[in-house]
């Protein structure tokens, strides 16, 4: 896999891990559709997992800012690894106020093992 | 020359293109953390600006001569008000959209729970429009929402924001 970059927006794909699929959100994703952007690479970033069965972990730790059009991104991508039986893993800074607050809420899609949310 | 403390206005005028919406929010950004010890606090006004500066550049009736939208942000005393006023046609159903959004936080005991609410909606209905910037201004930016029309053609967005008592040094 390659990493994703598209704008102020860097996903780096972490090829020295080989038990799961590591993508870490770097920059800003501020894009007026980031779907468009987005949507591709998370068709990838899917068939990559199923072929390796491994977990998808997304960081966002280092993300400076996104927008709410990418909030509803991500959770288009919840649903679509959870109905594809695709284990994800979401990992946020909860020392960073707006993670804490945009992630917690998240949890109403921790309804089974298949999607998790780490704080660090 | 003396100066109130914690007194402090933005006033534009700003070009409704989509660039601007990142360029207002890191400057909005840098200056709040220019006047604020609070990072977060900071973090939180420039979002709130960000999402109701998306809106008037999307939502906007730009088909005029006046491609420009007002951004206005006011503090003091721990307070910061945002305000975006942007063209608009009255006939836009996005307007009666915009009213229902913020009656329908209303509905709810907290902006935590209309938030998780609208996320909940968001995976239940793909591809249809949220509202959910105006809804994390809400939760995310503890922010009181209300929408008025100006003159028949102008729409104006204000967020309420109270926050931290002003740093000391």
């Amino acid at each position: 896999m390659d990493n994703f970059v598209a704008g102020d927006l860097t996903l780096a794909f972490n090829a020295a891990r080989t038990d799961a699929i590591e993508l870490t959100w770097l920059g800003r994703s501020n894009d007026r559709n980031p779907d468009k952007l987005l949507n591709p690479y998370w068709q990838i970033t899917l068939a990559e997992a199923a072929q390796r069965t491994l977990p998808i972990e997304l960081h966002f730790q280092k993300l400076q800012h996104f927008n709410s059009s990418t909030i509803t991104v991500i959770i288009q991508f919840i649903q679509e690894a959870r109905r594809r039986a695709a284990r994800l893993v979401v990992v946020y800074d909860q020392a960073i106020k707006w993670q804490k607050l945009s992630f917690d809420a998240m949890r109403v899609f921790v309804t089974d093992e298949l999607f998790q949310l780490r704080s660090v | 020359m003396s100066m109130k403390p914690f007194q402090f206005s933005i006033d534009l005028p700003v070009l409704n293109h989509w660039r601007n919406v990142d360029l207002l929010l890191t400057s909005v950004q840098s200056c709040f953390v220019a006047i604020f010890s609070d990072v977060d606090g900071c973090n939180a006004i420039a979002m709130v600006t960000g999402e109701l500066v998306e809106n008037a550049v999307k939502y906007g009736y730009w088909s005029g001569d006046d491609k420009h939208f007002r951004l206005r942000i006011n503090g003091r005393h721990g307070s910061v008000v945002v305000q975006v006023e942007n063209p608009v046609d009255p006939a836009n159903p996005q307007l009666h959209k915009l009213e229902a959004t913020l009656r329908w936080i209303d509905e709810f005991p907290s902006a935590e729970a209309a938030y998780r609410a609208k996320l909940l909606e968001i995976a239940s209905q793909p591809g249809m429009s949220s509202g959910l910037g105006l809804v994390r201004c809400a939760y995310e930016g503890s922010s009181t929402l209300r929408a008025e029309l100006i003159e028949a053609n102008a729409l104006r967005v204000v967020a309420e924001m109270t926050f931290w008592p002003p740093a000391r040094s």
